[in-house]
């Protein structure tokens, strides 16, 4: 319709640039433009008996918008553009070979569509005007003499890389445009949107055709998976999964560890979204080396179930971490406490009592040394615990160096701290004025009337339903009505307000008003925890003797503790593109950063010839960091020593799985980045269903070598027409004023 | 020469006496006692039981209360960081409230009885972490009238000798020393430690299968009258303070094992 009305493209229109093809001089076209409004306004003010000024204003301005159109078309305007001179230009068409093209049954792969689409309509169009080069792409780009011919699919599609080879290739040669057809699944490691400017900065217009679906509603993707890289055994941890659909409804995920399920849940999927992300729990398995499946159930007439499925490696130490617990009074939390931990494999809890004013008494010690003071004898000592429970004891009780060794424990060492309620305990104990105040995840009340032997409910807050710390059962509804059977407490003490950075896993109705009673925060390094009770033991006493309820939630508070404390050697890893980094972090036993020493890291996986890294230091201290290509996918097992001197240090091991890119993922066709490329690029769009256009585009892209053209707009119909409608509504208005 | 018999007679006629005023107040429902429900974090519990027909009185749970927990209690709250309430308080094995209080302490059990139902309660309530002392009975036949109960409650559970080594005679105080620690009426009446045949004190216990003591068993002899009677002049303070520490011992290993 608009190159119907103007005689050119909209796209042609806007690209070009407006002429006066006439020889007459334009500064004749503006007097006479000037003088025809002069001679129009004379000639209406001797009507003004006739009509009212604002109508002869219109009349005039009709009148004199005719005038201009009809002086403007004895100038002949014209439109200047640069168009490809024929014959001298080479457009690369490059066809995407990769697997994910053969993706649908029988005659409807995207390539099945693709290949007719090149060899039939587009080359031999193309071929008329330009010269053609083709190629076929997927790890990189390859020239081919036609399309006829494909080869076995390649197992990666390299978008970014195969775009700049055959940009590169054609530095020498008038590359005027590419035509990238292609379903857009890219999957190479650096991202296609990172090399988005360096493909642009070549000048060629690339224009994309999308090939195959945007939406396949009978296919499930499991897009990504994650977990911590190590957690303990017996506890349950939470994956957080992040499913592809392109519909509502529900999908069954397992979790494998081998041929044994670790956890089957139902995750409801959301209409109006294409990604769903929710949490799956499973119960951690026993201490080793396990290499998770997450898989989904097969959709009815799903036919690629390949990408239902991820492996996530996860490490579970042998270690078993200690738990340091300080109560100032002998008291039935106490007692139901170790008795709930009392057999856990992971977690070893050491108490300190204080049994009379001046005699303590320790249990799960190691040594009759440990704690014969009742305190950590120095900071090395106490930061040799993992995590550290307060009980009903008064803040007085330790000295200020104490107090701010406690502080550090959690900001620096990184432990977790659990502070309970008790007649001494909290602000009744004077922590709120304690150097440890500002650790806590609330501003605590000194009033020691707020600790009360009443007995209250404890309820799960929203946060509180997600967090693993407090799944009595795996399964969320089960989990719901195990707590709301839960006895209740036997007491309770108020605490302050929360501090900004503090969030309530549990509260109690009082006054009816609810109000926390499990509360955290993180704190520097770790994490610090308020449990406004000290009557939990009821749980045990009040439920029948099988119920676990009680040991349950102790056993994954405790471990929820101590799970994340950093080590004294600290070991990541991180995926980043086709290259694995390796940061090593190293504190002594005061948990300060050590900085003469070296890390070597040793990768071994599979059959694979073992990799050594040598990690080198950084602007942090004690932080080293090392990067390696790991090569062929699987679990990757980095073990590192650290050493000062030609003495070991101190080693770290984990493993990581590492997953080479898979065309079994990302198979909807991804029309946004394939916009995005040729947004970029100066290029456009483009449906297999609808290439008009796309000739027209190439032979005027601004790449290539060009020559000038330029097409008279006068006959264009859209100015006569403009010149009718100008004397119609002249005669419309003139009719309805009367005056004719 | 007088002296000592007279002194005897007033005891146990005062503590018949006690014994009267306060069979009104067991009379009334064991579980108003309780309903106020904890308002200490410890409170000692005494076991009302229903008699077996092998004791002399039908409510032998009450020997030696109140004054028993009145003056032990003060010796546990000056000597110890444990909140204990002031006095004692008595339930029956089917009070509701019964859960709420982990220790118990029953006296007089060589007579004691317990049926089917009860039994189970209170072996679910030790296997759950409740801590049961038992003390003041004497002689092989009060023995067997313990045992007829006890086995009603644990039927293969062994009932051993405490072993020196158990933490339950050393998480206070070291208590190696057995001695056999009498009632002020046998004692003053001539010096004799026993009562009946029960010359030989036993120390003994019945355990969970973690080797937790659930059950502390003082056969042949009966701390409740020392703690009853710590401020009779004439009765031995060593007998008072070994009664004060093993109760001690036994209450603070309760509440921490």
């Amino acid at each position: 319709m608009f190159e119907a009305l103007f005689g050119v493209s909209r796209d042609l229109l806007a690209r070009g640039e407006l002429v006066l093809m006439s020889d007459w001089p334009a500064a004749l076209l503006l007097l006479l433009l000037l003088t025809s409004a002069l001679a129009l306004g004379l000639v209406l003010a001797r009507q003004r008996g006739a009509l009212a000024p604002l109508q002869l204003l219109v009349i005039g301005a009709l009148q004199l918008g005719m005038l201009g159109v009809v002086l403007i078309l004895l100038w002949q305007p014209g439109l200047r553009t640069q168009q490809l001179r024929s014959g001298d230009n080479v457009v690369a068409v490059m066809l995407d070979s990769s697997a994910s093209m053969s993706f649908g049954v029988a005659d409807s792969t995207r390539m099945a569509r693709a290949q007719p689409l090149l060899t039939e309509q587009l080359t031999p169009a193309l071929s008329a005007e330009h010269r053609v080069q083709r190629y076929l792409f997927a790890e990189q780009a390859r020239p081919v003499e036609d399309f006829a011919t494909l080869p076995a699919p390649g197992e990666q599609t390299r978008i970014g890389e195969s775009l700049l080879q055959v940009l590169r290739q054609a530095r020498t040669t008038p590359l005027a445009a590419v035509i990238l057809v292609s379903d857009g699944a890219d999957n190479a490691l650096t991202g296609l949107a990172d090399r988005f400017a360096e493909i642009a900065d070549f000048g060629v217009p690339i224009h994309a055709i999308g090939m195959g679906r945007e939406e396949i509603p009978e296919d499930l993707e499991l897009l990504d998976v994650n977990l911590p890289d190590r957690a303990l055994p017996g506890t349950t941890l939470a994956a957080r999964v992040a499913v592809r659909h392109d519909g509502g409804g529900a999908a069954r995920i397992k979790v494998y560890d081998g041929d044994r399920i670790l956890a089957a849940q139902v995750l409801p999927l959301a209409a109006g979204s294409n990604t769903t992300t929710a949490y799956v729990d499973f119960p951690v398995p026993e201490a080793g080396h396990h290499d998770l499946v997450f898989t989904l159930d097969r959709q009815p007439g799903e036919v690629n179930q390949r990408n239902n499925t991820r492996s996530r490696a996860l490490e579970v130490p042998e270690d078993r971490y200690r738990l340091l617990y300080l109560e100032g009074e002998p008291r039935w939390e106490y007692k139901f406490l170790r008795r709930a931990l009392e057999e856990d494999p992971s977690v070893e809890l050491v108490s300190v009592l204080r049994v009379s004013p001046n005699k303590f008494y320790r249990q799960g010690i190691q040594d009759p040394a440990e704690l014969a003071a009742g305190f950590p004898a120095d900071r090395a000592e106490l930061f040799g615990y993992d995590g550290l429970i307060i009980g009903s004891i008064e803040a007085a009780r330790f000295s200020p160096e104490q107090q701010a060794m406690l502080r550090d424990f959690v900001g620096e060492r990184g432990g977790s701290l659990l502070m309970l309620a008790g007649l001494n305990g909290l602000g009744a104990g004077g922590w709120g004025n304690s150097a440890l105040d500002e650790v806590l995840p609330a501003r605590l009340s000194a009033d020691a009337g707020d600790y009360r032997r009443q007995q209250v409910r404890a309820s799960l807050t929203p946060l509180g339903r997600a967090s693993s710390l407090l799944k009595l059962s795996e399964d969320a509804q089960e989990n719901e009505r195990l707590w709301r059977e839960l006895p209740a407490v036997a007491d309770y003490q108020t605490i302050g307000p929360l501090r900004p950075a503090a969030v309530s896993l549990l509260d109690v109705e009082r006054g009816g008003r609810r109000v926390p009673l499990l509360v955290t925060q993180p704190y520097g390094r770790g994490h610090s925890y308020i449990l406004a009770s000290g009557g939990t033991w009821r749980w045990q006493m009040s439920m029948p003797l099988e119920d676990l309820s009680h040991e349950t939630f102790w056993r994954q508070l405790a471990r929820g503790l101590v799970a994340n404390s950093p080590d004294q050697f600290r070991l990541s890893a991180e995926v980043r593109g086709e290259q694995v980094a390796l940061v090593a972090e190293l504190r002594d036993q005061d948990y300060r950063a050590m900085s003469d020493v070296a890390v070597t890291a040793v990768v071994t996986s599979g059959d694979s010839e073992a990799l050594t890294v040598v990690l080198q230091p950084t602007d942090r201290p004690g932080v080293l960091a090392g990067e390696f290509a790991p090569g062929d996918a699987g679990v990757l097992f980095i073990e590192a020593l650290a050493r000062r001197g030609e003495s070991t240090v101190a080693s770290a091991r984990l493993s990581l799985r590492y997953d080479a890119p898979t065309e079994d993922f990302g198979v909807r066709q991804n029309r946004a980045l394939l916009t995005a490329l040729a947004t970029e690029t100066g290029g456009a769009y483009w449906t297999a269903e609808n290439l008009d256009g796309l000739l027209t585009a190439i032979r005027h892209s601004a790449a290539g070598v060009t020559e000038e053209d330029i097409r008279p707009l006068w006959s264009a119909p859209v100015f006569f027409l403009l010149l009718l409608c100008l004397k119609a509504a002249e005669w419309l208005a003139r009719r309805r004023w009367r005056t004719i | 020469m007088w002296k000592r018999p007279v002194l005897v007679l007033a005891g146990a006629v005062s503590s018949l006496l006690a014994a009267g005023f306060l069979s009104s107040v067991a009379g009334q429902s064991t579980e108003s006692a309780a309903r106020r429900g904890p308002e200490a974090e410890f409170h000692f519990v005494r076991l009302a039981y229903s008699a077996n027909g092998r004791h002399r009185m039908g409510q032998s749970w009450r020997t030696d209360w109140p004054e028993a927990e009145h003056h032990f209690l003060r010796g546990v709250k000056r000597l110890t960081r444990i909140d204990a309430a002031q006095e004692g308080r008595y339930l029956a094995v089917m009070d509701a409230d019964l859960f709420d209080y982990p220790w118990l302490y029953a006296v007089e059990v060589g007579g004691w009885y317990l049926d089917e139902e009860e039994a189970a309660r209170l072996r679910e309530y030790l296997l759950r972490g409740g801590f049961l002392m038992v003390d003041d009975f004497h002689g092989t036949h009060e023995w067997e009238g313990f045992l007829l109960t006890l086995q009603r409650v644990f039927p293969n559970r062994p009932i051993i000798d405490i072993p020196e080594s158990d933490e339950a005679l050393h998480v206070l105080y070291d208590l190696e020393k057995r001695v056999q620690i009498p009632s002020p009426f046998v004692y003053l009446r001539g010096g004799r430690t026993f009562e009946r045949d029960g010359i030989t004190p036993h120390w003994r216990g019945v355990y969970d299968d973690k080797g937790r003591l659930m059950v502390a068993i003082n056969f042949n002899m009966d701390m409740g009258d020392a703690w009853e009677h710590a401020d009779w002049p004439e009765y031995p303070e060593f007998f008072t303070a070994l009664a004060y520490r093993f109760g001690i011992n036994y209450i603070i290993y309760a509440m921490t094992h």
